[in-house]
């Protein structure tokens, strides 16, 4: 079985001022704030994305160990996921 | 009669004090502007399952499913109904309606008019703006009753030349973001009116405040401003203070001031991005407004850190 994709929910624009990203989810009319490592992690989701896609993407823009960028992702895709921000692409 | 060209009425009197308070307020019409002003006896339900969404007492309906706007008015019968990607609207007014004027066009049309300039890149901000004796252009940003009007009315005082105190648009203009003002009096509250110390002005009597002309002060109006400076205010205490806002904060206030991105998918990438340039073009400030502003000499620049 092929590794599931993600990608960021249509209803999501994204922006960033100094290193901050501004998240604004359209169909709540809500925004929030995520840092810069989550900015990376958005921007890439513009595409579809499969989880070893993200880490690959943490690796090469910070200096961490696959372990630390793995459980980073993990975390992020998951909040991401329950609040309708990223969705599992069928 | 002065007409604009795109806006039409059944009543010729409704359309020409639509058109005199457009054209006294300067701001440049949206392209292409199709605007039909009806003025009917029972003005027409329309099914709307969307949500609504309150601001004062002006109901909107945005977005999804329907794409298209739905703006009523809760003091008396008027609704608009705006095109998804066109600066194309109708409105129906009651005769009911007609009877409140000077409030229908500030809050009603004024909200389906911000609607209608967001089709044309310009986005509403509630904020007052100002240009100090450097050339330097200032930004205030908060609520109804943050100090933005007493503020302003002070800067003009002391020679700034001033935009507006409340009704801004922010517009992209190659690298940068300028600000144009909605021209209109600059509106003082009992308190601000007594901290100003001015004779005269314009008795508002349904908004209980009193109105000046930047000129009336000693100013001059102008149309666009490119901040520089950007101060989020509320009024508290009895010294003024300004510390830096961070990044997260900048964001978080100008959304909070500026909701209307969050409407609609049209053009809110554009106006999402626009927010953050001129996050970046600025230096962004809290600051708490008190009555020692009126005694400092260079007024806001004083309290600069």
């Amino acid at each position: 079985m092929s590794e599931p994709r993600y990608r960021r929910h249509a209803d999501i624009r994204l922006t960033s001022l100094e290193g901050e990203g501004v998240v604004l989810h359209l169909k709540e009319r809500r925004y929030f704030s995520v840092n810069e490592t989550g900015l990376v992690l958005l921007e890439a989701l513009k595409q579809p994305r499969s989880f070893g896609d993200l880490v690959a993407e943490l690796l090469r823009e910070y200096e961490v160990t696959e372990e630390t960028a793995a459980a980073t992702t993990r975390e992020f895709l998951d909040q991401c996921l329950a609040s309708a921000v990223v969705e599992t692409m069928e | 009669m002065t007409a604009i060209p795109g806006i039409s009425s059944n009543d010729p009197a409704f359309e020409a004090a639509v058109t005199e308070w457009l054209i006294e307020s300067r701001m440049p019409l949206p392209a292409g502007l199709l605007l039909r002003l009806e003025v009917v006896d029972t003005v027409s339900q329309l099914d709307d399952p969307r949500e609504v969404f309150l601001q004062g007492d002006v109901e909107i309906r945005a977005g999804e499913p329907l794409g298209w706007v739905h703006i009523s008015w809760r003091t008396a019968p008027a609704r608009a109904r705006i095109e998804e990607h066109r600066p194309e609207a109708v409105l129906q007014v009651s005769r009911e309606a007609l009877g409140e004027l000077d409030y229908l066009l500030r809050s009603f049309l004024l909200v389906s008019l911000i609607f209608l300039w967001k089709r044309d890149g310009r986005y509403h901000v509630h904020a007052g703006t100002a240009i100090d004796s450097r050339g330097r252009g200032w930004m205030l940003i908060g609520n109804s009753r943050s100090g933005k009007s007493t503020t302003t009315a002070l800067l003009a005082s002391r020679g700034w030349r001033v935009s507006t105190d409340d009704i801004a648009f922010l517009e992209a203009r190659d690298d940068r973001v300028d600000v144009l003002g909605f021209r209109s009096p600059i509106a003082l509250r009992p308190g601000g009116f007594q901290l100003l110390g001015r004779a005269g002005g314009i008795a508002m009597e349904s908004r209980a405040k009193t109105g000046f002309w930047p000129e009336e002060l000693g100013s001059s109006w102008i149309q666009t401003v490119v901040p520089e400076i950007i101060v989020f205010t509320s009024v508290a205490g009895d010294r003024t203070t300004m510390s830096p806002a961070s990044p997260a904060a900048v964001m978080r206030e100008l959304m909070q001031w500026s909701l209307w991105v969050m409407f609609e998918p049209t053009a809110a990438q554009e106006h999402l991005d626009l927010l953050a340039r001129l996050g970046r073009q600025a230096r962004c400030y809290h600051a708490t407004l008190a009555p020692d502003l009126f005694a400092a000499p260079r007024a806001l620049e004083d309290f600069l850190p």
